[in-house]
């Protein structure tokens, strides 16, 4: 692996902010598009910085995710190409979502320099809410942990059982084709036992921006490499482990009535999947909505009806229209006020639909979405 | 004594093709059950997933999406995106363990009216042997 090694000054995370500092001072990018402490100190928000003082408040890698970053990143460029250069620092899963959301145009990436970070996890936003103060040190000592790595089993806390389930089992935690991730750059923060993150270009981009700012460009240890897929073999198997636990409690109509049972249908999941991009979405749309007499006869045949009607419709409609992309961040279940496991069930329902189109999402801007394209000749076993 | 199983079954039909073929079959009075509730759609890929399994919730016994065959599409493509979707759904069906053997893919060219009727009699008969879905009794759906 090639790239730039970086010398670690007071913490990572301002070693990160130095570099987006310096980017700005050398006009390599206009503008930087990070996470920043609220002013309460106890959240974090997308903020486009014009203004390098506002960086001293910015976190790379904030310990929860309040929005995924794909879905600020489009609110900002879905109308087309960015007339400023902006750079963008993401977790791995926020940037397949906007490799996934570029492939239908609701992110232009022209002018867009992303960057993603080794991600040790992320915390649950509810434990994060009730004690933020607590929070941070324990995510501090998560992070740091990649730093006192002495090479011993159980050195690296991240994934731990703090963080959220879906992240404990993430096998995508990185950049480069390791973390099937198409950044532009990806800062490799894992198995750096000699006080330096590696800078590792992963597009034409990516060089160019190390060129602009003279970082030479040299062959790296293999340090990060080594701990990076070590830990990626880790995590597939606990997956594959998550999701044969969570078969028995999901699979099978009742499992699953019952799974979705406590589901209020507030949609929230919905509203802030960052590859749920339509602008009107079916599910809340005038077809959604019957007459009395269609519910009542409904009722009627079956002895009775739940309101609000139709969870399970959504839900696996859902499916249907966005498993093949779904990056598996999480978002969903922060946001689910009942504490359903809706990215674990949507993950596994993910790879497995992804399984059948043999598509990664997020992994290469090249790989068309598969509703997208066809081939006249295949999926001949699905016709009767 | 209990009354015979009749299957009922949605079927999203193609104008051009899958409809005409019922047409035909109908003209040529031909023999099959009247479990087919057809619904003319201008092209097969008109029916999002959502559709399809909007029925399905419902407690429809099975759902049929029949189009023209490949190449035969009056659209040239649509029928492709079909399958892929048709692919997708089954796929999420299958993996969240519901019956995906009620939801059928076939292609039926506008001067097959034989070929309707096979289809109809053999995915009713298929039906019928799977029972009543269970989904129609559920107080959720
Ligand atoms: S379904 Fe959930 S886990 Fe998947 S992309 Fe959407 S928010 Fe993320
Ligand atoms: S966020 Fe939770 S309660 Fe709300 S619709 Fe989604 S699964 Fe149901
Ligand atoms: S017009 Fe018949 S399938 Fe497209």
């Amino acid at each position: 692996m090639k790239g730039t090694k970086l010398k670690v000054t007071k913490s990572v995370e301002k070693t990160i902010v130095n570099f987006l500092e310096k980017g700005l001072d050398k006009k390599c990018f206009d503008i930087v598009l990070i996470p920043l402490k609220v002013p309460a100190g106890d959240s974090f928000a997308w903020v486009l910085v014009q203004d390098k003082s506002l960086l001293a408040d910015a976190n790379p890698l904030p310990p929860v995710m309040t929005v995924q970053g794909a879905k600020a990143l489009s609110s900002v460029a879905r109308k087309g190409k960015m007339s400023k250069r902006i750079a963008v620092v993401m977790r791995p899963c926020e940037i397949r979502a906007v490799i996934e959301l570029s492939k239908s145009n609701q992110i232009d990436l022209e002018n867009i320099l992303l960057i993603s970070i080794d991600c040790p996890g992320a915390l649950p936003l509810k434990n994060y809410i009730e004690n933020p103060k607590e929070s941070e040190n324990k995510f501090n000592e998560i992070l740091r942990s990649a730093q006192n790595d002495k090479g011993t089993q159980n050195d690296i806390q991240w994934g731990n059982e703090s963080t959220r389930p879906i992240c404990q089992v993430c096998d995508k935690f990185t950049g480069t084709d390791i973390g099937a991730c198409q950044s532009d750059l990806h800062i490799g923060i894992l198995g750096v036992k000699d006080g330096n993150i590696s800078l590792i270009p992963n597009s034409k981009k990516g060089e160019d921006i190390l060129n602009e700012m003279s970082f030479p460009v040299e062959k790296l240890s293999n340090n990060w490499e080594n701990k990076v897929k070590e830990l990626v073999k880790v995590r597939k198997e606990k997956r594959e482990k998550l999701q044969e636990e969570l078969k028995p409690q999901i699979v099978g109509l009742d499992n699953l009535l019952e799974t979705f049972s406590t589901c209020i249908n507030c949609q929230n999941c919905q509203n802030v999947c960052p590859v749920c991009y339509c602008r009107q979405c079916y599910f809340e749309s005038e077809k959604m909505k019957l007459t009395s007499d269609d519910y009542l006869m409904r009722a009627e045949s079956k002895g009775g009806l739940v309101f609000p009607p139709d969870a399970l419709l959504f839900h696996i409609g859902r499916m249907t229209h966005m498993s093949l992309s779904c990056i598996g961040c999480g978002a969903c279940e922060d946001a689910c006020p009942m504490s359903i496991k809706v990215a674990q069930i949507f993950s596994f329902v993910g790879d497995k639909s992804q399984e059948v189109f043999n598509y990664t999402p997020g992994k290469s801007i090249e790989d068309a979405l598969p509703l997208k394209v066809f081939e006249e000749d295949e999926f001949h076993t699905v016709e009767t | 004594m209990e009354k015979e199983f009749t299957p009922k079954i949605v079927g999203f039909c193609c104008n051009w093709c899958t409809y005409a073929a019922a047409d035909l079959a109908g003209t040529s009075k031909l023999k099959m059950p009247s479990s087919l509730a057809v619904i003319r759609v201008m092209c097969s890929s008109r029916i999002d997933p959502t559709l399809i399994l909007r029925a399905f919730l419902r407690g429809a016994d099975g759902v049929l999406l029949a189009g023209c065959h490949p190449g035969d599409c009056h659209y040239e493509k649509g029928n492709y995106y079909a399958r892929r979707r048709f692919v997708l759904l089954k796929s999420v069906v299958e993996t969240l363990g519901l019956d995906s053997e009620r939801l059928q893919l076939s292609w039926i060219g506008a001067s097959e009216g034989p070929r309707f009727q096979q289809v109809v009699t053999k995915f009713t008969e298929k039906i019928k042997k799977m029972g009543p879905n269970p989904m129609l009794e559920k107080i959720s759906l």
